[in-house]
Parts: C-alpha cells; sequence; structure tokens
C-alpha cells in the first residue's frame, strides 16, 4: 500500500518490489503492535463487559492487513525468492547453494556421511 | 670461556680492593655485601671504574686487568675481519653452540609443552566458558590459550571439556528450478570445549574473561555463565544491600513514572472509541460507533 511506503527507499542490498512490498509490511506491524495487542486482550479479558470486547473485535478486524504479523513473509536477501528461504542465512535455496560453493558462508561445507 | 675468566678476574681484584679500602672506610662495609654478588654489576664497574682507578691502585692487579683487554680486543678484531667470508658457517657453529648450553626462556619454553594448571582447593565451579567455532585447529588453539592465561591468573582450570558437535544439515537441490531429483548436501559442524574454573576471585574471573575477550581469535565465540557465591545469611545480606540500591536509585527512582504530557485520564471505553481506531471504511465499523 502506497500509504504506508516510505516516501524514500529505505532498504539495501538486493532490491525488488516483492521485497519492498514486504518490509512496508514488516514496519506497519512493528508500529501497530502494541495497538494489536491491546485489542487482543481486550477480547480475550472475559472480566470485561461484553459489549468493549465486542467493539475491541469489531476494531481489530478493521485494523488494516498490513498491520497483520501473518502478512510477512520471509524472502531471500540476495535474490528476493520467497520459496524455500533457510533461515539461518536468510537465502534462497539456490542462493545458499551457490554462496556455500563459493564458501562464502562461514563453516558451511558440502556434507557426505 | 675466555670473556666470563676475565670477568672473573676483575671481580675477584675488585673485591680485593674494595676489601682493601674497606680497612679504611668502615662506612662501605654494609654497601659491598649488596654489591658484590651480581656478576653483571662487577663486569659493568669494569668497563666504567676501572680506567681512572687504575693508576692509584696496586701493581699486579691492574696489570692482570689490561692483559685480559689486550687479550680480547684483536682478537674480537680479527674475527670481525674474518667474518665476512664464513658467515654462513659461522652461524652455523654458533648456532650449535647455542643449541647445547643456551636455552629458550621459561615464558617461551612453557609454549611448547603442556599449559601448566593450578590445583583447586575446593573444587567450587564460578565460571563456565564456552568456546563455539567450526574450525578444530582455532577453537583448540584459543582454548589453550585460556587456560594458559588462567593459569598465570592463578586460576585452578578444568577442561577444555570437548562438548558434542552440533551438526547443522541442509539438503537443497542442484538446480534453481526443479528437478529435484538431484540434490545436493551442505553441513555446519560447530565444535564446542567447555573451560571451568574452580574457587577463583570473581574479579580475577572477570579480569580473565575480559583479557580472552581482548585477544578474542579470529572464528571463535565465547560464552560465559558466572556464579556468585553468598554467605549462608542470605535475608540479612538482601536487607543490607536493599538499603544500598534504594539509596543508589533514590536519583532514578525521582524521575521514574509517566510523563505529566502523556498522560490520558480516558477510560478503557474512550480509548477505544479514538478516532483512528473508530474511523475505518469497512462496513462493520458502523456497528463499532454504536
Amino acid at each position: 500500500m502506497s500509504m504506508f511506503r516510505a516516501k524514500k527507499l529505505d532498504l539495501g542490498g538486493f532490491i525488488n518490489g516483492k521485497i519492498i512490498r514486504d518490509h512496508t509490511k514488516r514496519r506497519v506491524f512493528e508500529a501497530n503492535e502494541v495497538e494489536r495487542q491491546a485489542l487482543r486482550y481486550v477480547i480475550r479479558n472475559t472480566t470485561l463487559p461484553a459489549r468493549a470486547r465486542a467493539q475491541a473485535q469489531l476494531q481489530l478486524a478493521a485494523m488494516h492487513a498490513y498491520t497483520r504479523p501473518t502478512q510477512i513473509k520471509n524472502r531471500c536477501v540476495a535474490g528476493g525468492v520467497a520459496r524455500s528461504v533457510i533461515r539461518d542465512f536468510r537465502l534462497g535455496r539456490y542462493q545458499f547453494r551457490e554462496q556455500a560453493l563459493a564458501g562464502e558462508l562461514p563453516g558451511v561445507r558440502k556434507a557426505s556421511w | 670461556m675466555l670473556l666470563i675468566s676475565s670477568v672473573f678476574d676483575v671481580s675477584r681484584t675488585l673485591i680485593k680492593r674494595r676489601l682493601m679500602s674497606l680497612l679504611s672506610c668502615p662506612r662501605l662495609l654494609s654497601r659491598v655485601g649488596q654489591r658484590l654478588q651480581p656478576l653483571v654489576w662487577s663486569r659493568r664497574s669494569s668497563s666504567s671504574l676501572w680506567p681512572d682507578e687504575t693508576d692509584s691502585s696496586s701493581d699486579d692487579l691492574p696489570r692482570a686487568s689490561s692483559l685480559t683487554k689486550d687479550n680480547q680486543n684483536p682478537s674480537q678484531i680479527t674475527q670481525l675481519t674474518e667474518s665476512p667470508k664464513l658467515q654462513a658457517k659461522d652461524w652455523m657453529q654458533r648456532l650449535d653452540g647455542l643449541s647445547g648450553k643456551a636455552r629458550l626462556p621459561r615464558s617461551v619454553q612453557a609454549v611448547y609443552l603442556r599449559p601448566l594448571r593450578r590445583k583447586a582447593e575446593y573444587g567450587l565451579p564460578v565460571c563456565d566458558l564456552q568456546l563455539r567455532s567450526y574450525n578444530v585447529r582455532n577453537v583448540e588453539f584459543f582454548a589453550d590459550f585460556a587456560v594458559r592465561a588462567a593459569y598465570y591468573l592463578g586460576l585452578p582450570v578444568s577442561g577444555p571439556v570437548p562438548l558434542p558437535r552440533i551438526v547443522e544439515r541442509w539438503t537443497v537441490p542442484r538446480s534453481n528450478f526443479v528437478h529435484k531429483k538431484s540434490q545436493e548436501n551442505f553441513e555446519r559442524i560447530t565444535l564446542r570445549r567447555l573451560i571451568q574454573i574452580k574457587d577463583g576471585n570473581p574479579q580475577t574471573v572477570q579480569a580473565w574473561l575480559a583479557f580472552l575477550r581482548k585477544y578474542a581469535f579470529h572464528g571463535v565465540g565465547m560464552k560465559a555463565n558466572m556464579w556468585e557465591y553468598e554467605s549462608l545469611d542470605v535475608p540479612k545480606n538482601l536487607d543490607r544491600a536493599g538499603l544500598e540500591t534504594e539509596k543508589s536509585l533514590e536519583g532514578l527512582l525521582s524521575q521514574f513514572g509517566q510523563r505529566q504530557d502523556t498522560r490520558i485520564n480516558d477510560s478503557l471505553a474512550d480509548l477505544l472509541n479514538k478516532d483512528h481506531l473508530v474511523t475505518t471504511k469497512s462496513p462493520l465499523a458502523e456497528v463499532g460507533k454504536r
């Protein structure tokens, strides 16, 4: 969403439309995390009046999709690929293989057992 | 040998001379005992004090010293003139001579031997240091270094204990697209060593850790757990510590609290009805407002 996107590029490394989008989502989620948690707390707290809880439910549902943590998807920092990203290195599987073979990942080598 | 004997001669002559002067001046007696012992001193003095004293002293002693000097100097000169031709051979000879007689300093010798260790008196564990690396040599080397450093700081050490290796493996397709049948395996093996310090002073242990951090080795990670021990009278100590910490925190706590300008007195209902939460475009927002 363009309204959330930073006016100036605030990201280094490999750049891609999808990477910028994911980055924006991460930023928006971070900014709204407390609010989300507060609403979630109100919804689950059975000691609060039912009306307030229902209201909180509606408001949580009305929050923008970008504020949801489920929108965040790990992407390869070297190629922007979203599938099969190895968490330890934040690399897609092919980038991981290339870099491992080039000896750029400390301690990683070809295994045979 | 020649040089050493000459030095001995000189020192002996000096002793004689001193004894003679002692008879005239008993005030020197205390000093002589100290100063005559080290050989180096006599050698130094022979070069500095001798020339101006030769005239006044008795006949036979200065002659002996001058003789040795005369013997030395020409031989040295001849050596110097000959050395450019036979330098390689000379060096070899010198090294051979050295290996027989001389030795490395003890601290350097110790590097070639197993690290020395202090004996733990009580065996109370004080600090656990874990070293991690992907490289056996690095982690072994640094563990050795740490053990030696602990010895010189007077800390009893147990270890390095080789902890189980952490093996991580990844299997990825060789190609960037499909062809799942052809895959490749990669692994990363983390090696760990545990070094435990037993009954050391916490401050010394801190110094040891700081030293290890200062000379941290490339590719070796460190993780330390420290334990401090209290006396059995815990409540009394806690009371005392509590008073002290309260006193030290007074300044900070006076500034602690919510800022006046950010305080919100709204109730929860008001909070939920705030504009930025309510004004949305979703169809259910109307329900929330009511």
